[in-house]
């Protein structure tokens, strides 16, 4: 349980630092559209979803690593407070539409990165 | 500027922390959105919203702004498990639970952080 936390708490510092960085060099106002934010969460959902449909489903695959990876690294790189909050600051910015179009592009396109990844991860339609 | 990149990762850590420990403690039962995913992703955009709001009113100095925002914010909520989870539960034609998880996190996540956001500025 302690290698678990550590592997979630490591991961998140990553994913964090990541997320930082890549908001640094694609930098954007309050009112702008989120370009990083949306980079990070369709990548994020792909490689999340790639995982769960391989190295998941390996009887090897350490719980640690697979936390530390999912819920820590990814989970921790991705976010939605961030599509929430810039939503609501464009909506503020009088930019109400460019809000809603970010909003259904992150979820349509974010969506489909995760399904892809999914498919080519080799889940083939069976849940957990 | 190095305390600040360290506070905001700090800030990540805790975030991913409560996030894992709510995952755990709310589990999704089969078939079923997860509860404690849920919760991180609404409290987190809350959370937000309330910031956005502060800092407006300059409550919340830039750096506080990013510590809490991209740092705990952005640790706590997620995308990708979020993502991850909706299009396996439609995958395993459970399209009430996906849609479900779909629109109630969307709502309470924007809506949540638009009434924090109205309520602090």
């Amino acid at each position: 349980m302690i290698r678990t936390l550590v592997a979630v708490a490591l991961g998140g510092a990553i994913g964090t630092a990541l997320r930082l960085a890549l908001d640094l060099a694609l930098p954007h106002g309050g009112g702008d559209f989120p370009v990083s934010t949306l980079l990070i969460n369709i990548v994020g959902a792909f490689t999340l979803g790639a995982l769960t449909g391989s190295l998941w489903k390996r009887e090897t695959t350490p719980a640690w690593l697979k936390a530390g990876l999912g819920p820590g690294l990814l989970g921790s790189f991705t976010t939605l407070s961030a599509v929430a909050v810039s939503a609501v600051a464009m909506t503020d910015a009088g930019a109400a539409p460019l809000a809603a179009i970010y909003v259904i592009v992150t979820v349509v396109a974010g969506f489909a990165a995760a399904l892809i990844g999914l498919r080519l991860g080799g889940r083939s339609g069976a849940t957990s | 500027m190095a305390g600040v990149v360290l506070a905001v990762v700090l800030g990540g850590v805790v975030g991913a922390l409560a996030r894992f420990g709510l995952s755990q403690r709310f589990p999704a039962k089969a078939g079923r959105l997860a509860p404690g995913i849920l919760i991180a992703n609404v409290v987190g955009s809350a959370i937000g919203g309330a910031v956005l709001g502060l800092a407006e009113r300059a409550a919340l100095s830039d750096e506080w702004s990013l510590i809490i925002l991209t740092g705990f914010c952005g640790g706590l909520t997620t995308f990708s498990t979020w993502s991850v989870d909706t299009v396996e539960l439609a995958l395993g034609k459970h399209w009430r639970a996906a849609l479900a998880n779909l629109v109630v996190t969307l709502a309470l996540a924007v809506g949540t952080a638009a009434v924090a956001y109205l309520l602090t500025r």
